[in-house]
């Protein structure tokens, strides 16, 4: 059985689509927009692309972390604990040194069985 | 966990060992190299500033006294050997043991004398200062002046003793 053709005319449809068309968009009612409507959408829109701020103590928290994370600021702190280790190591180990040095001479003079 | 707390809990660990390991490493180093060839006078020289004229003094006074030493260490030694015999086996403080004891303590006595002599001649090839200052630390250091042994242990601290 042969297909059959409602409009042949392809003229005569597009005219009837295009009248379609504007009825339905006159039978929709459109609220009017609020003010400043746009703006408030840009707004919104911001907010939600920009990084979620830290808040109260967390905020102090994230700048040290930051602060520590520099690598000047790691290379200095990193510098300044190895040189006061090194000067408390030698101190402690010329003081030691030091003591060492007294056992020694206290045993060869005054055996232990003397003191 | 909060990343920031985690990166300041690790620089903070960090930190630590990083202080710690060069205050170990230096002071292992340091101790090593101020003890290496050290001899027994080397502390005199060091703690009291003695020239190399002094230091011969004290040496050639040092060499004389060791033997001297070493002869009243052995008979201590001796003498607390035959103390050991005395007391061996026995249940009570007899007679020997109480005059091996006596004889002991005589000999301990000769030798801090023979010492105390040797510190004073010592102090005396110093400066007047550093000799004071040495002649008193070898007094505290050798004759227990620094320790508090018998005043805690006497009533005056408190602790009576029942006989």
């Amino acid at each position: 059985m042969n297909k059959e053709n409602i409009n042949p005319d392809p003229g005569f449809a597009e005219a009837s689509d295009t009248k379609l068309g504007a009825l339905l968009r006159e039978s929709r009612i459109s609220p009017a927009l609020p003010p400043r409507f746009q703006e408030g959408v840009w707004r919104r829109i911001e907010e939600a692309a920009a990084p979620v701020k830290a808040t109260g103590g967390i905020a102090w928290l994230d700048a040290l972390a930051a602060l520590v994370l520099r690598p000047r600021f790691a290379l200095a702190t990193a510098t300044v604990l190895i040189v006061a280790g090194a000067l408390l190591g030698v101190r402690e180990g010329s003081q030691m040194a030091k003591q060492d040095a007294q056992a020694r001479y206290l045993a060869v003079v005054a055996p232990n069985s003397l003191r | 966990m909060n990343r920031s707390l985690v990166i300041l809990l690790g620089a903070l660990v960090l930190c630590a060992v990083l202080l710690s390991g060069s205050y170990a490493v230096s002071r292992r180093v340091c101790q090593n190299c101020m003890s290496k060839s050290v001899s027994d006078l080397d502390w005199l020289q060091q703690e009291f500033h003695l020239s190399d004229a002094e230091m011969a003094r004290i040496q050639k006074l040092h060499e004389g006294y060791l033997p001297k030493c070493a002869e009243m260490c052995a008979k201590i030694a001796a003498k607390k050997s035959e103390l050991e015999t005395a007391l061996n086996g026995s249940t009570n403080v007899n007679p020997v043991a109480q005059q091996k004891l006596a004889e002991l303590a005589a000999l301990r006595a000769q030798c801090q004398a023979q010492m105390l002599q040797h510190f004073t001649e010592v102090s005396q090839t110093m400066p007047p200062e550093q000799g004071r200052r040495y002649l008193a630390e070898m007094q505290r250091l050798t004759l227990g002046f620094h320790e508090q042994t018998e005043p805690s242990m006497s009533g005056s601290a408190g602790h009576e003793h029942h006989h």
